[in-house]
């Protein structure tokens, strides 16, 4: 059995778990205390499959699939902007260049960095959190599930 | 007209009032740090929002002003905080004679 997706999100982990200066990372975990900060959460990402792979028998044939994981940073000091800036350069660096991430995807695939977005809010100190969003683009082959 | 402050505002300070000092000056506040949670994309953040009350008549009995205000350091049950900002909270004798929340945040900050 290998089931790519679980494969990637499953490494996703162990990659932001070496971002320097964490102090925890998770998957799918929606409750955080500020004694976790700094924390980077990887959530399951939707996936979809491409443009094209429709129409065609038999129906376990390989599809190209794209999922799209988030991933959360979420910090409290009073330099949130600073230390924020410093996490998604590693975060980025570290999926973008992985080598085994990249391994998974397959020869016809990719890793994209698609976008973020930033929170802020007051608690003990200003707090702030970094949504990322990257494209994983592989071949499902339904045989091999 | 009733007097809020002595009928109202003095004696609940008296009874869950705190001794605190800002910027070294002994006045009397009651803690008002609350549970705050945050939002960071599908997760929920967890910390306190850290505040404070104050009867503005003893700010200015102190000669405490709204100048001094900001980045004050109060220290009140064994914390010390810097005023970040503040919610003026008016009395039926008018804005001087009712309360100030002050919100806070850490020193290290």
């Amino acid at each position: 059995m290998t089931d790519v997706r679980e494969d990637i999100l499953a490494r996703l982990v162990v990659v932001v778990g070496t971002i320097p200066g964490l102090r925890s990372s998770h998957r799918n975990n929606v409750d955080i205390t500020e004694e976790m900060l700094p924390a980077a959460i990887v959530f399951d990402g939707d996936e979809t499959t491409v443009a094209g792979n429709d129409g065609s028998r038999p129906s376990n044939r390989p599809l190209l699939v794209e999922m799209t994981p988030e991933i959360v940073i979420a910090e409290q000091s009073g330099e949130v902007g600073s230390d924020l800036t410093t996490l998604r350069r590693e975060l980025i660096k570290r999926v973008l260049l992985d080598t085994e991430l990249n391994a998974r995807t397959g020869s016809n695939g990719k890793i994209s960095y698609v976008s973020c977005q930033t929170d802020v809010g007051w608690m003990r100190s200003l707090h702030g959190a970094l949504r990322a969003q990257f494209m994983f683009k592989y071949t499902l082959k339904p045989d091999d599930l | 007209m009733i007097d809020y402050s002595a009928l109202l505002y003095d004696p609940v300070y008296a009874e869950i009032g705190v001794p605190a000092t800002m910027d070294g000056t002994a006045i009397t506040v009651i803690d008002d740090t609350r549970p705050k949670v945050l939002a960071a994309g599908s997760a929920e953040v967890r910390s306190v929002g850290p505040g404070a009350f104050v009867r503005i008549p003893e700010l200015e009995a102190n000669e405490i002003t709204r100048d001094d205000w900001p980045d004050a350091l109060l220290a009140f049950n064994g914390r010390s905080w810097l005023v970040r900002s503040w919610e003026l909270r008016g009395s039926p004798n008018g804005e001087d004679f009712g309360e100030v929340r002050f919100l806070l945040k850490a020193v290290d900050d």
